[in-house]
């Protein structure tokens, strides 16, 4: 609409005419006429310059892209799950795994169901079932538990034990004991656990068919039956043929631990009783889909997706339409501002801050007897008691008032400054009317 | 180049596709298109590097006033020019329609205009001219930008003209046509003419009317081809700013009225601008309209940052005027900047010449003053009455060096300033 109104501004003027009007004396326009063509470059050279401006930037963007791509190749992600078997760090558990393996130990470390499934069927062998998320279900675990020779579980949670064959229940956690961890002792007859004969660390605590590393808990949480007092669990419980056990304390695999009292003979025992060990980490995939969560994005229509690609590229059209300017920003050259009264409102910052009220008051006082003596046509030179004698002849107030209030009273607060200050004011007034 | 909105459109309008067909085939095909007539677009319009441009400006404009800059385009390629041109003028030209869509057919010329309405005296610039030259299906353009550079001269608005007729009344009434001129010295025997009622019967020449038998009155005119010479002081302390104004502007107005005033006054006019060296001079003795020349000097006159050198002025005056002149100094009366610079180098030229120092004062002085309700505003106000004794002490020592002091409000300033002139004159004291 605008660019229409605009284009009839536009006169349709040929050259010529345009020429002749330049030289006629009725106008008034500068010398100077030299037509002007082109700004001296060519496409091609504005794009190198471009290129050449933009050169930092788009080293910028490689510089940047070449980081995300190597953050986003596989392989380089460090291993820093607590108790895997490829962690080296205090919470990791690599040197249970590294001296099983010296052990002549297979450690195979497996990270979804079927495989661990699989490297349970190819031949005798141990399962660790760490599953600190606890992605898998009750059958999953006593699937796996049936065709293992022997599970160690990590700490699993209650619902995952259900579907046991053997009775293992979850009592709680161990109570918090800050400082020095006291050694727990055996007490029970696993021969794994009379080995390790005490342990550094505690974790959660299970019943079961034989629990070692016994500790109290205040019952279980779900309050079995009227068993509300403290009950006794064992850190590492096993059924009766010992083919699972549940390892309440993990952390005596870990790096940090697995060198105090028993947890190495613990652990190395546990895990080592089979040439092969299936170290089992279940992720996010191995959960077993129940059929009533449902993504989302699976009932949206097949045109969203490429929908919004193709929205995004035209809001990166109309991104590149309107931040291209029309020529470079003019410049205005400003001119100083200072305002002429800013060194009288600095001199009465000062005044104020310096408290000078005596001499705000002197101030005031030859000011008001210079005008009033302008007023009253006394000398200007005259002394103060000239101008207060005509001042009295002229207002018909006595002399002495006249001399007590703008001579002899100085104000010594803000507040008698201000009073005094209005006063004088009006003094004047009434003698200027 | 350049995208258009065109294109964006075009561009949403391949939704269409895509939720027909989604996938992959359809946003890159679709994209491909778009591409493909921009691409085409782009060869097809006109090269913006071989459009002509002819810059018309007026010479010089009123502050306030209106005036249009034209640029003439003329296409050199053959293909018609749809473009959009945009000149850049700055800001405070106050450019009313600097961007304009103009078509220009092949071979041909076209005129536009631009509307500016300054805001700033000065020489106010417009640097490049932008073409954006758009294809036939105007969804690409090419564009570039021409230096083109362009200045226009600001002039001072003379806004104390209206005061120029009254004034000029007042000129006229010494001016020998009336006899209630008292004689004085400084003025000249003009002329003999019949009484009429209310002539001055101390005007009446006697002996002549013995010689008539008529009465008859003598008629004085004061003296013309006397010299003012306007000094403006463009140095920092001209750079505050009195009512939103700065000092330099309103000395400009009490310029401007004095040198015209003293024209028709019959007398010559030197100007000039000074803080450490000249800035500008005009002589009425030189040719041409002093007022237009004066404005034109005065035009691209900016307060210098720096302190003034009074020492220098009288002999930039004597090179003026070597003769006995009426000096005008147009500056400030802060106290410190006169008393180091204008005082010690006053005598020099109070010597030879009738001085008047003429200041701007600021009214936010005494509105500071005559307010007394809180505490802060009484020691304002006691700062006010502070700053009002310095600047009359500072009044009253120049007065006693012997130079006349006219001290007002920016509105008051010109107008009082005339005043001092014919008073000056009036009494033959030039």
């Amino acid at each position: 609409m605008t660019r229409r109104s605009a284009e009839t501004d536009v006169q349709a003027v040929p050259v010529r005419r345009a020429r002749r009007s330049d030289g006629s004396p009725g106008q008034r326009t500068a010398a100077r006429q030299v037509e002007l063509m082109g700004d001296g470059g060519s496409a091609a050279a504005t794009a190198r310059r471009r290129l050449r401006r933009s050169l930092p930037l788009l080293m910028g963007a490689v510089v940047l892209a070449v980081i995300v791509l190597l953050n986003l190749l596989p392989g380089a992600e460090e291993d820093d799950r607590p108790l895997s078997p490829g962690n080296p760090s205090p919470e990791g558990a690599r040197a249970v795994a590294e001296v099983l393996a010296a052990e002549g130990v297979d450690v195979v470390r497996v990270d979804s169901y079927e495989d661990a499934l699989g490297e349970l069927d190819a031949g005798p062998a141990t399962l660790f079932l760490n599953d600190t998320r606890q992605y898998l279900s009750a059958t999953q675990v006593a699937e796996l538990a049936g065709s293992s020779d022997r599970a160690v579980l990590a700490a699993p949670g209650a619902r995952q034990l259900t579907a046991l064959e053997d009775e293992f229940t979850l009592l709680g956690p161990a109570p918090l004991d800050f400082g020095d961890v006291p050694a727990q002792a055996a007490e029970c007859s696993d021969d794994d656990a009379t080995a390790a004969g005490s342990l550094s660390v505690t974790g959660t605590v299970y019943s079961g068919d034989v629990e070692c590393f016994p500790t109290a808990v205040d019952g279980p949480p779900g309050g079995a039956g009227d068993d509300s007092g403290p009950t006794t669990g064992g850190l590492y419980t096993t059924s009766s043929d010992g083919a699972v056990a549940v390892l309440g304390a993990p952390s005596v695999l870990s790096n940090g631990s697995i060198t105090e009292e028993g947890n190495a003979a613990l652990a190395l025992r546990a895990l080592g009783s089979a040439p092969t060990l299936v170290w089992y980490e279940p992720t996010g995939a191995d959960v077993v889909s129940s059929g009533e969560g449902i993504d989302p994005r699976t009932l949206l229509p097949p045109w969203v997706d490429p929908l919004l690609v193709w929205l995004l590229v035209c809001a990166g059209l109309a991104m590149a339409w309107k931040a291209r300017r029309l020529g470079p920003l003019a410049v205005e050259p400003l001119p100083v501002v200072v305002r002429a009264a800013e060194t009288a409102e600095g001199r009465a910052r000062l005044y104020q801050d310096s408290r000078s009220v005596a001499h705000a008051a002197a101030t005031l006082r030859a000011a008001a007897l210079t005008r009033m003596a302008r007023r009253l046509r006394v000398d200007r030179s005259a002394p103060a008691g000239e101008i207060l004698d005509a001042a009295a002849r002229h207002s018909g107030r006595p002399r002495l008032e006249l001399e007590q209030r703008l001579l002899h009273h100085t104000p010594t607060t803000d507040r008698e400054l201000v009073l005094w200050a209005q006063e004088i004011l009006d003094l004047e007034k009434e003698i200027r009317s | 180049m350049v995208l258009t909105g065109r294109l964006v459109l075009l561009a949403l309008l391949g939704v269409v596709p895509v939720l027909l067909f989604p996938g992959a085939a359809s946003i890159l095909l679709w994209a491909a298109l778009l591409a493909a007539v921009a691409a085409l677009d782009l060869a097809l319009a006109a090269s913006p590097r071989r459009v002509g441009i002819v810059r018309e400006l007026p010479e010089g404009v009123r502050l306030g006033e209106e005036c249009r800059s034209a640029l003439v385009l003329r296409n050199d390629t053959h293909r018609p020019l749809r473009a959009t041109v945009r000149e850049a003028w700055q800001p405070s030209a106050g450019a009313v329609d600097p961007e304009q869509a103009v078509r220009v057919p092949a071979g041909d010329a076209r005129r536009m205009t631009v509307r500016l309405r300054p805001t700033r005296r000065g020489i106010l610039r417009a640097e490049t001219v932008t073409i954006r030259s758009a294809g036939p299906l105007g969804v690409a353009a090419r564009q570039v930008t021409v230096p083109a550079p362009g200045a226009l001269r600001v002039l001072p608005a003379f806004a104390s003209k209206r005061h120029l007729p009254s004034k000029l009344r007042r000129l006229r009434e010494l001016d020998g046509q009336s006899a209630v001129q008292i004689r004085g010295a400084g003025t000249e025997f003009d002329s003999l003419r019949d009484y009429v009622r209310g002539d001055d019967v101390r005007s009446i020449d006697w002996r002549a009317t013995a010689r008539r038998r008529d009465t008859v009155v003598r008629t004085w005119r004061p003296e013309r081809d006397r010299r003012v010479v306007v000094v403006l002081d463009t140095s920092r302390t001209s750079a505050a700013r009195v009512l939103d104004e700065p000092r330099l502007d309103t000395g400009i107005e009490a310029a401007l009225l004095l040198s015209v005033l003293a024209e028709h006054g019959g007398d010559k006019v030197h100007f000039l601008a000074f803080d450490r060296r000249l800035r500008a001079r005009v002589d009425s003795t030189a040719k041409g309209n002093l007022l237009s020349s004066l404005v034109t000097a005065m035009a691209p006159l900016e307060a210098e940052l720096i302190e003034a050198d009074w020492s220098r002025v009288p002999a930039q005056v004597r090179a003026a005027s070597p003769h006995r002149s009426l000096v005008v100094l147009l500056t400030s009366l802060d106290s410190g900047a006169v008393e180091e610079g204008l005082l010690p180098a006053l005598p020099a030229l109070t010597g030879r010449h009738v001085v008047v120092v003429a200041s701007v004062r600021d009214p936010r002085l005494e509105e500071m003053a005559a307010d007394r309700s809180t505490a802060a505003a009484t020691f304002r106000a006691a700062a006010a009455e502070r700053a009002l004794l310095d600047r009359a002490a500072v009044a009253d020592q120049l007065r006693l060096v012997g130079a006349e002091v006219v001290d007002a409000v920016p509105a008051d300033l010109p107008p009082l300033l005339a005043d001092t002139y014919i008073r000056l004159k009036a009494t033959g004291r030039l």
